[in-house]
């Protein structure tokens, strides 16, 4: 029987398979480049350390033709790569998003009864 | 942090990746690391583990932007399960054969050395002959159950499948460090 994998191992490997859909959702909100998407993720509390740099994940979406880029003006720095969805990236988008939901309600289903308590 | 975005520009020159592309991620990255320097957030915070690694990093973007072909990892997703078949396949052939010739008990093959001397024209079976030096290796058909070989075949086969099991119930586990798609 393998062993109980640990939260914190969990939680990452939960994060992997959804971070392109997190990365296409919040640079559809508004063009962004690098850095810009992950401080949009960290304040929602998603804080990627631990997954691993979104810069080669950044390169698949860009080579899979899921989003497209141009150079543009920061705020008072120098020019940066912009990213925002392609078309098919917010199709991705959309049925990625759909495949999450029916995956987490049906989890969700299982694990509701679930009475969760934490010895102090 | 500067020398992280070097150490970078080091690897994909290694790699062959044009200038234009090498410049476009050098400086997209030198950006990033200073704007989050600049806000307090350290490289490691924010590259992660690739911190540690910058030609390890610099090589995995280039092969998921396309740049570069992706490097070969050991036991690619195509290679490893045909190999891994075709070795667990070997192996139950052997296996088969040996539980069959050790079943039936005919014939019993074994290796027999000679000095010189043929086998004599009247012994069961007298079989192929192997030269290999001043004396001779006979492969010998005989009933005696002293022949080893079937033996040493049936070992190895169940070595060999023990093996093959170990792979397969390791296969498939989780060894990539990009996050997936």
């Amino acid at each position: 029987m393998r062993r109980m994998v640990p939260g914190s191992q969990r939680r990452t490997e939960l994060l992997r398979g959804v971070l392109d859909l997190c990365l296409l959702a919040v640079m559809d909100e508004g063009p962004a480049y690098g850095y810009e998407m992950t401080k949009r993720l960290r304040d929602r509390g998603l804080s990627i350390v631990g997954e691993g740099s979104i810069y080669p994940l950044l390169g698949r979406l860009e080579r899979d033709g899921l989003v497209e880029t141009y150079r543009g003006a920061s705020n008072g720095g120098p020019p940066r790569k912009y990213y925002l969805p392609s078309s098919a990236g917010r199709l991705a988008l959309a049925i990625g998003v759909s495949e999450w939901r029916a995956a987490r309600d049906a989890v969700d289903s299982v694990l509701a009864p679930v009475k969760v308590e934490v010895a102090s | 942090m500067s020398d992280f975005v070097e150490q970078c520009r080091l690897e994909w020159r290694r790699l062959g990746v044009p200038d234009p592309l090498a410049e476009e991620m050098a400086t997209e990255l030198a950006a990033d690391l200073r704007e989050a320097e600049a806000d307090g957030i350290s490289a490691e915070e924010f590259l992660g583990g690739s911190t540690f690694d910058p030609p390890s990093f610099a090589a995995t973007w280039a092969a998921e932007r396309g740049i570069i072909p992706a490097p070969s990892r050991e036991g690619s997703p195509r290679r490893r399960p045909f190999v891994l078949v075709a070795f667990t396949a070997l192996a139950a052939v052997t296996l088969t054969v040996a539980a069959l010739l050790l079943l039936t008990g005919e014939p019993k093959v074994s290796l027999v050395r000679s000095s010189g001397a043929r086998p004599h024209v009247g012994s069961p079976s007298p079989g192929l002959v192997l030269p290999s030096g001043p004396s001779r290796h006979v492969l010998v058909a005989s009933t005696s159950a002293s022949a080893p070989v079937e033996w040493i075949l049936l070992i190895l086969a169940i070595v060999a499948l023990g093996f093959a099991a170990w792979l397969w119930s390791n296969w498939g586990r989780p060894r990539s460090s990009v996050p997936a798609l």
